[in-house]
């Protein structure tokens, strides 16, 4: 049968559908939840997991030696993202549960809680309406690996976790300062975090536990753990340095666990790259196109070639181009169009440059059925592109392109007789930078989630950058 | 390690016990080609429908229906002549998804008419859907 045989063609609606509204995550997530707990009905538990849409619940773990302000960072995360916390004080003292009874008891008799008792009382907070709704943040557990693999067997998996770092003797010291409010259970420090009410200044009490010899101690045995802790998450660890005040480990903490981390979902990039003329925008196209196979479309390239293939659209531009005049809008987005229609535009996405340079050709495109998945702006300061663009020489004999700064010519015979491109004249460069960046402010509120990029770096450095823009999911934006 | 993998073989065969890869795919299939809207709300009533079909016994909620069908015979039988040959049916099967590759379909000599063709797929469509 030849329609079976031959490649399909999938409308370009259905991956752009798909991107939107992340349906991999979403199967994704469900065939998650299926696995872990296998139940014997999976359409009325799959209707349940729908109805819950809670793929996006915090569930984060907190980990890190005593001091390092574990419990302030996850009580300030908790109140910023509206989550629970879960701390071995809150769950030992939890009064409604049997579980919590008996680790008392132990807690009591030899002041340690054994591991799987501790880890049922996670099990059964984590089981909770409301844990399960509005998401959990963990401190202190796992303390222990047999604790982390326990909590992976009974299928509890945290989405970031965070480990605070500091060296061991600002540690030490910063614990001989720690005191705690009896009434709201807050920490504070004689010298970094001093309530400024004097009522509850008078009301603070040292915690047993702080000198320097327990410090230690504690220090030691947390060392002895965390290093086999750690290995056990890899791709959603990040190790923040408690060294620094508060508020800056906090902002930290709160970017990190904002952002999602990458899919499997399939992605066909359709990358749009904005820039002044001189921004390095054909460089990093070739570059994109080379390393993931997109297809590099540059709109004057697409119009000279339509001249070349003497097309009836060819002889129009032709004619532009004979009068020295712009190309009218409709027609390059004709040409555009049969490029972007090709099936190896659509099976491996493209990389475009050159074209919407108002808002007008915006909403053209964007007409078209094609819009762009990653948008970069390439910011550079007008000398930086002056100096780019007016040292250009190109030498008539041999025909190689030389920069008077960065590839200067190898002898003054060749020097003497180098020529420059009309185009590349100071002014003609003064005034196709003024032109962008007249448009610039709207082509920045018309494509709301691009990205900036420093233009002005070496060709690798923004090349990383646009990289990591464009596989990494784009940041949702909270505040 | 003994653990992990009678585990991941547990996971196995509970993933083809219920065909829940199938049932995804068919489900990411319908989404990507309604493109509604609300996607979680469409797929809860997608699953609903299903559950209901399965409890009561009502017709499932195919995918393709006899116009497509049809539509399909006619497709392989330009000549209008009304059968179509094994080899023909036996690709179809396999587009729709609805023979394993390697399953051997007895070619018992008889030619496959439309409704050969259109009570065959039938049957085998609900044969998967009862198992979900």
């Amino acid at each position: 049968m030849d329609a079976t045989s031959a490649p399909h063609l999938i409308p370009s609606e259905m991956p752009q559908y798909g991107e939107a509204n992340h349906i991999f995550e979403l199967m994704q997530s469900m065939l998650e939840q299926l696995l872990i707990h296998q139940p014997q009905d999976p359409i009325p538990f799959m209707i349940e997991h729908l109805h819950r849409d809670n793929d996006h619940v915090p569930k984060i773990i907190i980990l890190g030696p005593p001091a390092s302000g574990k419990t302030t960072i996850a009580m300030w995360l908790c109140k910023h993202l509206s989550t629970n916390l879960l701390t071995r004080g809150n769950l030992i003292g939890s009064e409604f549960s049997s579980v919590a009874a008996e680790a008392r008891k132990h807690y009591q008799k030899c002041k340690k809680v054994p591991d799987s008792l501790l880890i049922r009382l996670v099990q059964e907070r984590l089981t909770e309406e409301d844990c399960v709704r509005r998401g959990w943040i963990l401190d202190g557990i796992p303390q222990t690996r047999e604790q982390v693999l326990m909590m992976q067997t009974l299928g509890f998996a945290p989405r970031h976790v965070i480990v605070l770092n500091a060296p061991d003797s600002v540690l030490i010291e910063r614990n001989l300062g720690k005191r705690i409010d009896p009434v709201t259970r807050e920490i504070y420090h004689t010298t970094f975090d001093w309530p400024p009410e004097a009522e509850v200044q008078n009301r603070l009490l040292a915690p047993e536990g702080i000198s320097e010899v327990e410090t230690a101690r504690k220090l030691l045995e947390y060392h002895r753990n965390i290093i086999r802790i750690l290995p056990s998450y890899p791709r959603i660890l990040k190790a923040i340095s408690a060294d620094q005040p508060c508020v800056d480990v906090f902002y930290q903490a709160l970017t990190y666990v904002l952002t999602s981390h990458r899919s499997n979902a399939p992605f066909t990039p359709r990358v749009l790259l904005c820039g002044p003329t001189g921004s390095g925008k054909s460089l990093q196209a070739a570059l994109l196109a080379e390393k993931y196979g997109l297809v590099n479309v540059c709109c004057g390239q697409l119009l000279k070639e339509a001249v070349k293939d003497q097309s009836k659209l060819g002889e129009l531009i032709q004619s532009y181009f004979d009068k020295e005049m712009p190309v009218p809008d409709n027609v390059i987005v004709k040409v555009l169009k049969g490029r972007l229609d090709q099936p190896d535009c659509v099976q491996r996405g493209w990389v475009l440059h050159g074209f919407p340079q108002d808002l007008d050709q915006a909403h053209m495109l964007a007409s078209l059925g094609y819009s762009p998945n990653r948008v970069f702006f390439l910011n550079m300061p007008l000398d930086s592109i002056l100096e780019r663009l007016t040292l250009r020489r190109v030498d008539p004999i041999t025909g190689e392109r030389y920069h008077l700064m960065y590839k200067p010519p190898p002898t003054l015979e060749i020097q003497a007789r180098l020529l420059q491109n009309p185009k590349d004249a100071e002014d003609q460069v003064r005034l196709q930078m003024d032109l962008f960046y007249r448009n610039l402010s709207e082509l920045e509120q018309f494509f709301k989630q691009a990205i900036t990029v420093n233009g002005d770096q070496d060709p690798y450095t923004v090349f990383e950058y646009i990289e990591s823009g464009i596989i990494n999911p784009l940041p949702k934006k909270v505040f | 390690m003994e653990a992990v993998e009678s585990r991941e073989l547990q996971a196995r065969d509970y993933l083809e016990k219920h065909r829940i890869m199938e049932l995804l795919n068919h489900l990411t299939s319908v989404l990507l080609f309604v493109r509604p809207p609300k996607p979680r709300e469409y797929l809860i009533s997608l699953l609903e429908r299903l559950r209901l079909a399965k409890v009561t016994g009502v017709a499932f909620p195919f995918f393709m229906d006899n116009s497509n069908i049809v539509a399909m015979f006619d497709m392989m039988d330009p000549s209008g002549k009304g059968t179509i040959t094994f080899a023909q049916y036996k690709e179809a099967l396999k587009n729709l998804g609805l023979c394993i590759a390697d399953e051997v379909l007895n070619d018992d000599g008889h030619i496959i008419t439309l409704d050969k063709f259109r009570d065959d797929v039938n049957m085998r469509t609900w044969k998967i859907w009862k198992a979900f």
